[in-house]
């Protein structure tokens, strides 16, 4: 029979589409059910919109369908627990970090906090993946994909995206 | 809510749908302002708002479907048009005004917070926990929103005066947010929704506390006007032309696969 952690190493080669960063190290992949044949996957959405959502899906149905012994796949997405950045693993994060893609440490507060000044610009100690500087500034919640946000770094002016602290 | 009985679930559905109606509707519109937004940043940003809307829509119909035995796509696209249960606001034509869009979205993104949170605790735990989740992607667009607010109230004579414009000539259409869909005193009954406190008195503080910042003073009153009638099904011309656009293509071939 299949163990369970077959299943979980085949759901470490899936990449999510739109980074470079597997399911699991992102931290999305909530039970992996094994019965005999079938499996079941439950699955975190990091965003409600996530576009990217059905092809997961897809994938995981398509990869671990192929392994032997498996005749039946079913993924459900659920959302309590809510996913967050601190579900990421130390390889996620290492793996974002290679693309210029920071990821909140719980250090300093998120977007979550409530809005009272007048510029809502966010300068507190988010460091840029590039050059380690703390100088950066906090361009816009919305980026290429819903669970990331737009910085630059003025030291060595370069754009990067984060993680949305969730 | 461990038993259900059939009473309760057609006010759990008229729930789901006039939440997920007013998101599909004002995700709908704002994604009108796709390309054309003032500036680059607030054109990705509302667009990525409309995403969220209408993303937030789908997870609701989903809800509702799944005691309906329907999907998410026919509940969102084919139903008659009295069979929809949103709120006058966010069918109103924004006439393609910056200002118009900005303080609709205000006040509709402070309303789905208030309405998240509310049910963050709902007794129907399916309910409770995507509104968990929902709850920390809207405050990201409340305060988004809330600081376009202050942009516009800050930036030049003009601007204050749109936006001031704008939030008096949208205040009325608000109170249309705040009525109830069919059966809701039965969900207050069986906590599936708990009032700790009145949601339009708890809405307007949030927004007063907002306007404050930046010495804008709008008077709202929660009563019944013109424009109510829409979580009963009863719709403006302006809600009919989103209709038409909105179904354009699913009626082309409703059981076409995407």
């Amino acid at each position: 029979m299949v163990s369970k952690q077959a299943i979980i190493d085949v759901l470490l080669t899936i990449p999510d589409p739109e980074m470079p960063i597997s399911i699991v190290d992102l931290g999305i992949v909530e039970t992996v059910e094994l019965s005999e044949r079938a499996v079941h996957v439950d699955l975190l959405p990091t965003f409600v919109g996530c576009l990217a959502l059905p092809a997961i899906a897809e994938e995981v149905k398509k990869k671990v369908g192929d392994v032997d012994g498996i005749d039946n796949v079913t993924v459900d997405f659920i959302y309590d627990p809510p996913w967050s950045t601190d579900r990421m693993t130390e390889q996620g994060i290492s793996d974002l970090a290679k693309m210029g893609i920071a990821v909140p440490d719980g250090s300093c507060c998120g977007e979550g906090g409530s809005s009272s000044s007048l510029v809502e610009l966010q300068t507190s100690a988010i460091r840029c993946p590039w050059c380690d500087s703390e100088d950066t500034t906090y361009t816009s919640a919305f980026g290429p994909t819903r669970c990331r946000s737009i910085h630059y770094c003025n030291a060595c002016r370069q754009p990067f995206e984060r993680m949305k602290q969730v | 809510m461990s038993t259900i009985d059939e009473a309760t679930q057609q006010a759990v559905i008229n729930l789901c749908l006039s939440i997920a109606d007013d998101k599909l509707f004002l995700g709908h519109r704002n994604s009108n302002w796709t390309g054309i937004a003032p500036i680059l940043e607030a054109d990705i940003a509302f667009s990525s708002l409309a995403q969220d809307d209408i993303a937030h829509a789908s997870a609701l119909y989903e809800l509702a479907g799944n005691l309906m035995d329907e999907t998410a796509d026919n509940i969102a696209f084919g139903r008659k048009p009295d069979a929809y249960l949103c709120s006058n606001i966010v069918t109103k034509d924004d006439q393609f005004d910056w200002a118009n869009a900005i303080a609709r979205q205000f006040y509709c993104s402070n309303f789905d917070l208030l309405r998240f949170e509310r049910l963050s605790n709902s007794s129907w735990s399916e309910l409770a926990a995507l509104c968990k989740r929902l709850v920390v992607e809207q405050q990201i667009q409340v305060n988004h929103i809330n600081d376009w607010v202050k942009q516009l109230a800050t930036g030049t004579p003009e601007s204050k005066e749109r936006i001031t414009n704008a939030l008096n000539e949208y205040a009325d259409a608000a109170s249309s947010m705040f009525e109830t869909p069919y059966g809701f005193d039965l969900l207050i009954e069986q906590d599936v929704v708990n009032v700790t406190e009145d949601i339009f008195d708890a809405w307007q503080a949030r927004i007063a506390e907002q306007l404050s910042l930046v010495d804008i003073s709008v008077d709202f009153e929660n009563t019944a006007s013109e424009n109510e009638g829409g979580r009963s099904g009863v719709h403006s011309d302006d809600f009919a032309d989103s209709l038409t656009e909105l179904q354009a293509v699913y009626k082309e071939d409703p059981a076409a696969s995407w």
